[in-house]
């Protein structure tokens, strides 16, 4: 831990610190500016699923009121094109071949949105329509139309651990199923908005509901022909995004980038639900064929494991998702022998990317349903066969990868346990049936060997003592610029409303990758706490000098630098800061997080990966109606390893949030599609959960610190997902009797199967 | 049109086009962007005000109706002093609030029920943000901030 005296800030429950500006409506979003000359631009989308793309009439759009200028790919002065990974394969508008419904064609400009949206709707395209492959069983016949020109496999990873043939002959039960999952939209409350606004000095900026201003920079850059350093990127408010707001945050940013360019004025892109749910991005919908071998006492003898990910139009995050999906398939058990494969497939639908949980939470509905129905086979307690397989510190994870802490996992169980004991057993009746299920998760922190995980942070004192922290990493209302104000609180010895957090901007903070894998608070965190621990150095240095007395005599707490023998001899901190300030010491600095340098083998995808894992078990105990099949959650508990608590305030609303969003994957939400066409594409027909649908979540904090994160913490915006879709589906299997291999169970599936009993 | 009416407890006249939505009037004309659009079909909330006391979606009715009526958003439940309503500190202290996109609608929603219904049970604070969506917090903390706000505004009447 390092830190020997008890903590001030860190573990107590603290308000979001940019709380205020948001209840009181102050906050602005992007859609909330308003700036001279400003105008709109709407994009007009192609309507089909899948076309060549012969040409775009524009000239009754021109001719419609108040439109100023259409712009289509040609008009694009760099590449247009975008992506996560090289090389990419999305343009920023259709140039040659429509592959999605919600595919930009054309962005209209005009005085008004509504003048904007009426000319968008005058933009003529002529196709000559191709078949749409709209299943993954299409997209990879043999003979199948290739969506792009490298083919239809978007990606494909194979993960080899052991011997899974082997592990499955000696098995003495074997289970066997394959599972579905459906494509999940954001629904983030705030729509896609971005708002360009050009400058005489040659450069432009961009302010962006968004997730990775970084990411945004390069791509504006490069597709505007500019270097990235004419383009500031600064990141509003952000109503949500839940990984739902990297690409397409790109898209648009680069359509109004390119039209504020020309016509010399603020453009404002600020889209309607509509658009947000047709054209930007959504969960990964999954195909899980699974197979897990154990001996009669209930140990694992293999698992093995094809997972196919329909990634629609484009690659975006599918290759980490991909990766993900591989690497956490096998769940969090000890598992000798372990066969994965996951491929990702291009289809003609709206692309499948980032999403909170990013693959986890799909192979973890299929993991956990198969470790209840090997308990079932074996006759044990499902509790019992995921505390019998659950690793510990020390133990291998699937890719071969140990840890000698912060292996909270059966802890967890454990926990789960205590709160099953509570509950007595309902009886069913002739209406009403019953039941338990518990689900087990693990869900790596850091992008690992993924990616790179290196963040920077800057902290600076005023000579008044006041703080100014900035991070690369974004405020999405998960509450990370209360962490990093908390952790620069602690190390800084002063009180919470002398620091403030900075929003993001590409020109004042350190590019510090994406906002993503639960890494804000361990990545970021860490990164602030060098940076202030450096500030910290100074401050005991000047006051070491003002009290005559070594450094090591000194500590600074509630704003004042104190002497550890007698803390009535203490000193503001805005007197040492003026001091220091004379006397040149430093008051700012830039310091850098970096993730502990990894071993891993890409090919096998055996080494080690994440700097640590989030840990969790989940219950659920439902009540279903078997004439309506509705069902009643009566409780949920939710015990996650989360390293260190810092705010439980923000700790328990990601637990409760993350969950909710598990339950309607697995009970409310999915995208219908008709010959390649979104058809609910609104609030009234896309089951997102109301105040009714909410979980009884009762939280369980398991504190198994890591080395790696600030004070030990980890991560868990994404784990709990997996966590309640996987348990929902358990629970409703013990109630009914019945295993439901698809997502969402809807309240028709489960009458179905009632009415079919009757 | 001219219509005339009470917004946050000034007197408005306006010269507007009756066919604009209360919404865009009061976000673009008054300059009032506390008020949301989230959907703009009437299914979120976000852009919740409250009209002569009642919870209404802003974005589902025309100026023209705000003739005679009496408006409340979220920029006029301050107090005079710039202190926060207790809807709002007990939304802030029970960490009710996320990306807070929706808060200014769930708020509104929240002072009308409490001003009708003073201590409502969970039922009925269910049904009074049934149309109110967040999608960050699972709901949880906002039923205790509701209940939060009752137990706040019971002590000072």
């Amino acid at each position: 831990m390092g830190t020997q005296h008890p903590l001030n800030t860190i573990g107590k429950p603290v308000a979001k610190v940019d709380g205020r500006e948001l209840v009181t409506g102050k906050a602005r979003f992007t859609a909330d500016m308003k700036l001279p000359g400003m105008v709109y631009g709407y994009q007009a989308r192609s309507g089909v699923p899948s076309a060549k793309l012969l040409a775009i009439d524009t000239e009754k759009a021109r001719r419609s009121d108040g439109v100023l200028d259409v712009f289509t790919a040609e008009d694009i002065p760099g590449p247009n094109l975008i992506g996560i990974l090289p090389p990419f394969d999305q343009p920023v508008m259709a140039d040659k071949e429509i592959r999605y419904a919600g595919e930009t064609i054309a962005l209209v400009v005009g005085e008004t949105r509504e003048q904007a949206k009426q000319g968008a709707r005058k933009i003529s395209p002529s196709y000559q329509v191709l078949t749409p492959i709209l299943t993954v069983d299409d997209a990879l016949k043999e003979n199948a139309r290739k969506i792009h020109p490298q083919g239809n496999i978007t990606f494909s990873k194979e993960l080899i651990k052991g011997d899974a043939r082997k592990g499955l002959e000696d098995a003495d039960v074997v289970v066997t199923g394959t599972y579905e999952t459906s494509f999940q939209e954001h629904a983030y409350l705030e729509p896609e908005a971005v708002c360009a606004v050009p400058h005489g000095d040659n450069r432009i900026t961009i302010y962006a509901s968004c997730q990775s201003p970084f990411h945004l920079r390069g791509h504006i850059a490069n597709n505007l022909g500019v270097p990235a350093t004419r383009v500031k990127v600064v990141q509003a408010y952000t109503g949500g995004s839940f990984g739902g707001k990297d690409d397409v945050a790109v898209e648009i940013g680069i359509l109004a980038g390119t039209a504020a360019l020309k016509l010399n004025r603020p453009v404002m892109i600020s889209h309607e639900r509509e658009e947000s749910i047709k054209g930007s991005n959504v969960r990964h919908a999954a195909r899980i064929e699974y197979t897990t071998g154990a001996k009669k006492d209930g140990t694992l003898t293999a698992r093995v494991a094809k997972v196919y990910l329909d990634g629609g139009a484009y690659a975006s995050e599918s290759p980490f998702v991909t990766m993900k999906a591989l690497i956490h398939a096998a769940g969090p058990y000890v598992v000798d022998n372990v066969s994965v494969e996951v491929t990702t497939v291009y289809t003609n639908k709206t692309y499948a990317g980032a999403f909170r949980g990013f693959g986890v939470p799909q192979v973890t509905f299929a993991s956990e349903s198969q470790m209840d129905e090997l308990a079932k086979e074996l006759g044990m307690d499902p509790l019992a066969l995921r505390e019998k397989n659950g690793l510990k510190a020390g133990d291998l994870t699937a890719t071969s990868q140990s840890y000698d802490s912060s292996v909270g996992f059966l802890e967890t169980v454990r926990a789960i346990r205590t709160v099953r004991d509570r509950f007595t057993v309902e009886k069913n009746d002739d209406r009403y049936v019953y039941g338990t299920g518990v689900a087990s998760l693990l869900q790596g922190i850091s992008n690992g060997a993924e990616g790179v995980d290196v963040v920077g942070a800057s902290v600076q004192m005023s000579q008044d003592g006041s703080v100014l922290v900035g991070c690369g990493l974004t405020e999405l209302g998960q509450g990370s610029r209360t962490v990093f104000a908390q952790i620069a609180s602690e190390v800084l010895g002063c009180n919470m409303d002398r620091v403030v957090v900075r929003q993001v901007d590409t020109d004042s903070v350190h590019d510090s990758g994406p906002t993503v894998a639960s890494r804000t608070t361990t990545v970021g965190g860490m990164a602030v706490k060098k940076a202030a621990e450096q500030v910290a150095g100074s401050l005991k240095k000047m006051a070491s000098l003002m009290f005559k007395i070594d450094e090591e005599h000194i500590e600074l707490k509630e704003g004042f630098a104190v002497l550890k023998q007698d803390t009535n001899a203490s000193i503001p901190l805005s007197e040492v800061a003026t001091a220091a300030y004379w006397t040149g010491f430093p008051l700012m600095n830039l310091a850098f997080s970096q993730a502990p340098p990894v071993d891993y083998d890409h090919d096998t995808h055996q080494g080690d990966i994440y700097l640590a894992y989030n840990f969790g078990t989940h219950l659920m105990k439902v009540q279903i109606d078997t004439y309506t099949g509705e069902v009643r959650v009566l409780h949920h508990a939710a015990a996650h390893d989360v390293g260190r608590v810092v705010n439980p305030l923000g700790v328990t609303g990601q637990i409760e949030g993350a969950s909710l969003i598990g339950y309607g994957l697995a009970h409310l939400e999915r995208i219908e599609y008709a010959d390649g066409i979104i058809r609910n594409p609104n609030f009234a027909d896309y089951a997102v959960p109301s105040i009714k649908d909410r979980l009884p979540t009762e939280t369980i904090l398991i504190e198994d610190p890591t080395p790696n994160g600030p004070f030990g913490a980890k991560g868990v915006g994404e784990p709990p997902v997996a966590g309640a879709a996987a348990a929902f589906a358990n629970a409703v299997a013990d109630a009914t009797g019945h295993r439901f291999r698809n997502l969402p169970v809807t309240r028709e599936d489960i009458t179905s199967v009632f009415r079919k009993e009757a | 049109m001219n219509i005339y009416f009470t917004c946050n407890g000034k007197q408005i006249s306006l010269d507007v086009d009756p066919g604009i939505r209360v919404l865009d009037l009061l976000r673009d004309v008054l300059n009032l962007y506390g008020t949301k659009e989230g959907c703009g079909r009437g299914e979120c909330g976000a852009c919740t005000i409250l009209m002569d006391g009642k919870a209404v979606n802003a974005c589902l009715m025309y100026a023209s109706k705000l003739d005679g009526r009496e408006v409340l958003t979220i920029e006029g439940i301050e107090g005079e002093d710039g202190a926060l309503h207790p809807v709002q500190e007990s939304f802030l202290e029970e960490g009710a609030i996320q990306c807070g996109f929706c808060t200014p609608g769930m708020v509104l929603s929240t002072k009308a029920l409490l001003d009708e219904l003073p201590e409502p049970d969970t039922k009925e604070i269910e049904e009074a943000l049934s149309g109110n969506m967040c999608r960050c917090t699972g709901y949880a903390k906002i039923i205790k901030a509701v209940e939060k706000s009752a137990e706040r505004l019971q002590e000072k009447s």
